[in-house]
């Protein structure tokens, strides 16, 4: 074969190609108008409806766009929004008393607005995320145009806690429950479904000064190591999300900080509506079988931190000490109590996790591990996510693993884990029933006094750590990244991490 | 030839027909329920009186026959539904994203013959030689790098070390051309590099079958120089195969983008449709299973109709 193309005809053809690239140079500089805060999320949210629970990336853009009656400030210390000062009055019904601020629209924020909001979120058809609790208010009253009454049969201590969550903002009355026009810092611009959502500062916010950037960007990185890659390459200013691993990696970069709160938890769940986890003896085998601490390392690069009690955090003031390491690593015990069950041997049963997120697969398979030393020999069901919700929601498992975080930091918060008397869910245990742990919970809500909560709340420890209606496995650290020039974003302690887009009116751009 | 076009196209519909209904029926026997899952986003409980009245006003309570019935006269009269979650019409989504999905296949189709052809032309000439050798070696190589290797080292090198592009997203070109551009170069290069070692492989096989032809001797013994050989004769020749494949490997990766769109962060279909399948939102999975196998279909008829067109000898009536 003597045909020859030459190399200078070759050179010359894919040069053409290359050529057409020409456009490729150094990336040319975002603009830095300095007011663009440039905000990576984890995901588009599925809706904008402000009661209904969409998921953390909707809360944190709701938290731009909406006020409640009341929020958090940076150090978690519930505070007023739209509501100046809140109080019970002398027959036991909260009052709530309205600040001067407006909505998006220019009119101003009434106690009728209010109490529209609080009579159509509680029907019980609203699938809004408090329904069930809002059910327990019997009556809004608005004796004036700033004050609003809310009388429940009973007096509620955690009231407050309900207006302050991010699932429960405030609309104008007659809006649509997904309108985008609220009385928070930012307004909402223009969204492309499924990548960006763009907000600029609203001038007519109630406090002063505030927001300070004049406009955030929201922009979808459902790839974990993208959102990273995003912040290091100075794409975004701020990601939510930080994946464990890529945590120390932003720690060590001097142009980035990260900011992180032991929050949310993973957890066990039993099907108690049969054989063997419808006994105690086993399921406080299983608290005592696994060791936590390889949890926190394999499924979270050890940042997080073993959970052999419930889910109370050690800075909050409910927090018991003595109860912490109740159901600490002991295989021994695990053993001699399976053996007291009538399991000398152990069994064999099915744990339900899912595949699609490794936390949740790790978890589960460390678990695995320490449950076959004591014999319990687990078969591991991994489906995809709405599968594992579906399989839940109906308990065809034998135990599974779970993780979420609690409502707020109130151990309250700690019922939609715990509390048996609820309708049956994937976050809880299938067919367990807590009577006990059920009427401590409604005593602790009815209940004012600190201290007489903190008693309440130790005994419901105290049974749940015998009774077992989940287990406790590890906190898991829930991190933002950003870029060293974002300043005044805080991570709020604790289960409030998903309130922390509250801080994003404070954040400014260095 | 125009009733070979309808007949194909009248099959061509009963196919599409066929994969909705059966995309239709399977998703409603996979475990999952939309209702249930939009309700506890965020992994809290759905509170399960709210969870039926969503069902009802989904329209999940009626039997499935019922479902499918209005489902299939809503898509005879181009209405494909709205998206359970948020209610966006799933036609007017499926507009939005099908171009930036056509998008990175065609720049990277463009990247892959542009380099691809010279490249295997010049590895057919030099067969057996060296730079055959290592052009081989390379397609092979890239052809068994999955794409998001390729994908997640080129963004670690171009976006975090080197800072030259964005590590990933979309700006539309209406808004800002250049960034536009920027952003599309790395999703189409990857997409490109395997491509490339199709097409690579393929111009090399094709060519060096053109160059044993009687005609290319011919030529050569009437004294024709080298390259008008290579352009008038051989490669022109060549093509036709490669064609073949680049359109059956394009119509691929109409639903074949999804690592890339994810890696990249590229709002493009493929994305979307398992965004809709972890959500169990029926009727945008619907819409899209069924826009690409339209276009499957479709591309499948062009590629066999252009054959016909470029080869005589290929005779499509029977």
């Amino acid at each position: 074969m003597t045909t020859r193309m030459n190399r200078r005809g070759f050179l010359a053809t894919t040069g053409a190609a290359a050529g057409a690239l020409s456009f490729l140079g150094p990336k040319a500089l975002h603009a830095q108008d300095g007011g663009t805060l440039r905000f990576g999320l984890s995901t588009y949210p599925p809706s904008l409806d402000a009661w209904a629970s969409n998921g953390t990336a909707a809360g944190t853009i709701k938290l731009m766009i909406h006020r409640g009656l009341l929020g958090y400030g940076p150090d978690g210390t519930m505070r007023g929004e739209l509501a100046e000062s809140w109080e019970v009055d002398d027959e036991g019904a909260w009052v709530f008393t309205l600040r001067d601020a407006t909505w998006h629209d220019g009119t101003p924020v009434t106690s009728e607005d209010i109490a529209w909001n609080v009579l159509e979120a509680q029907k019980p058809d609203s699938a809004a995320y408090l329904q069930g609790q809002l059910a327990a208010i019997t009556s809004v009253e608005t004796p004036d145009e700033k004050t609003v009454r809310m009388v429940t049969d009973e007096p509620l201590a955690v009231l407050p806690g309900w207006f302050a969550h991010f699932n429960m903002p405030m609309i104008k009355k007659g809006e649509a429950r997904d309108t985008t026009m609220g009385s928070g810092p930012f307004l909402y611009d223009s969204a492309d479904r499924g990548v960006s959502i763009s907000l600029s500062a609203w001038d007519g916010y109630y406090k002063d000064e505030m927001p300070k950037v004049s406009n955030i960007e929201a922009i979808v990185y459902a790839d974990e190591n993208l959102r990273v890659a995003a912040l290091e390459a100075g794409d975004v200013d701020l990601v939510e999300y930080v994946p464990w691993q890529a945590m120390d990696q932003i720690e060590a970069n001097d142009e980035l900080a990260l900011q992180a709160t032991d929050g949310p938890f993973m957890y066990l769940t039993f099907n108690a509506s049969r054989p063997p986890f419808d006994n105690p003896k086993v399921r406080q085998a299983v608290a005592h079988a696994i060791k936590r601490e390889d949890i926190a390392a394999a499924a979270f690069y050890g940042r997080g931190g073993a959970l052999e009690h419930l889910p109370i955090a050690e800075g909050s003031e409910f927090y018991n000490p003595e109860l912490a390491n109740s159901w600490n690593y002991d295989p021994e015990k695990a053993q001699a109590l399976l053996a007291e069950a009538g399991y000398p041997d152990g069994f064999d049963c099915v744990m339900l996790s899912t595949a699609q997120y490794g936390m949740h697969q790790s978890t589960a398979e460390v678990c695995q591990a320490y449950l076959s030393m004591i014999g319990i020999n687990v078969q591991l069901d991994l489906p995809e996510w709405s599968t594992r919700v579906k399989k839940g929601n109906e308990g065809t498992y034998d135990l599974a693993v779970m993780g979420t975080a609690a409502m707020n930091n109130d151990p309250d918060g700690l019922a939609t884990v715990v509390d048996g008397s609820l309708s049956p869910s994937f976050v809880r245990s299938f067919g367990m029933e807590t009577p006990e742990i059920s009427e401590l919970f409604a005593r602790g809500r009815a209940t004012f006094d600190t201290e007489e909560r903190k008693a309440i709340y130790k005994e419901l420890e105290e049974i749940a750590i015998d009774t077992v209606p989940v287990v406790g496995l590890s906190w898991r650290s829930q991190g933002y990244g950003m870029r060293a020039n974002a300043e005044g974003f805080t991570v709020m302690p604790g289960q409030l991490v998903f309130y922390s887009g509250m801080t994003l009116e404070e954040t400014v751009l260095g | 030839m125009l009733r070979y076009i309808a007949t194909r196209s009248l099959v061509a519909l009963f196919l599409v027909w066929i994969v909705v209904s059966v995309v239709f029926l399977l998703l409603h026997l996979i475990p999952g329920d939309p209702a249930e899952l939009l309700l506890s986003q965020g992994n809290v409980a759905a509170d399960p009186q709210a969870v039926a009245a969503l069902r009802e006003q989904m329209g999940l309570n009626a039997p499935l026959w019922q479902q499918y019935i209005d489902h299939m006269t809503g898509v005879l009269t181009g209405d494909l539904g709205a998206s359970f979650r948020d209610g966006a019409p799933v036609i007017e989504q499926i507009a939005l994203r099908l171009p930036r999905t056509l998008e990175v296949i065609l720049a990277a189709s463009l990247i892959a013959t542009g380099i691809g052809v010279p490249l295997g032309t010049y590895a057919a000439i030099r067969a057996d030689g060296k730079a055959d050798a290592v052009i081989s070696f390379f397609a092979s190589a890239s052809l068994s790098t999955p794409v998001f290797v390729v994908g997640s080292v080129v963004i670690l090198i171009f976006a975090q070390k080197l800072q030259w592009l964005p590590a990933g997203g979309f700006t539309p070109f209406s808004e800002d051309p250049l960034e536009h551009l920027q952003l599309l170069l790395l999703p189409a290069c990857t997409v490109a590099l395997s491509l490339l070692a199709v097409i690579t492989r393929m111009s090399r096989a094709s060519v060096l079958e053109v160059l044993q032809r009687d005609y290319v001797r011919t030529a050569r013994a009437k004294g024709l120089p080298r390259n008008p050989i290579l352009r008038r004769h051989v490669v022109r020749n060549a093509l036709i195969p490669v064609l073949t494949v680049l359109g059956l490997e394009m119509g691929t990766l109409i639903g074949g983008t999804v690592l890339v769109e994810f890696v990249f962060n590229w709002p493009g279909l493929s994305g979307y449709l398992v965004a809709a399948v972890d959500a169990r939102d029926y009727p945008e999975v619907v819409g899209i299973v069924m826009t690409i196998s339209v276009l499957f279909v479709f591309l499948n008829l062009v590629v066999d109709v252009v054959n016909a067109l470029l080869d005589p000898r290929i005779s499509l009536v029977r």
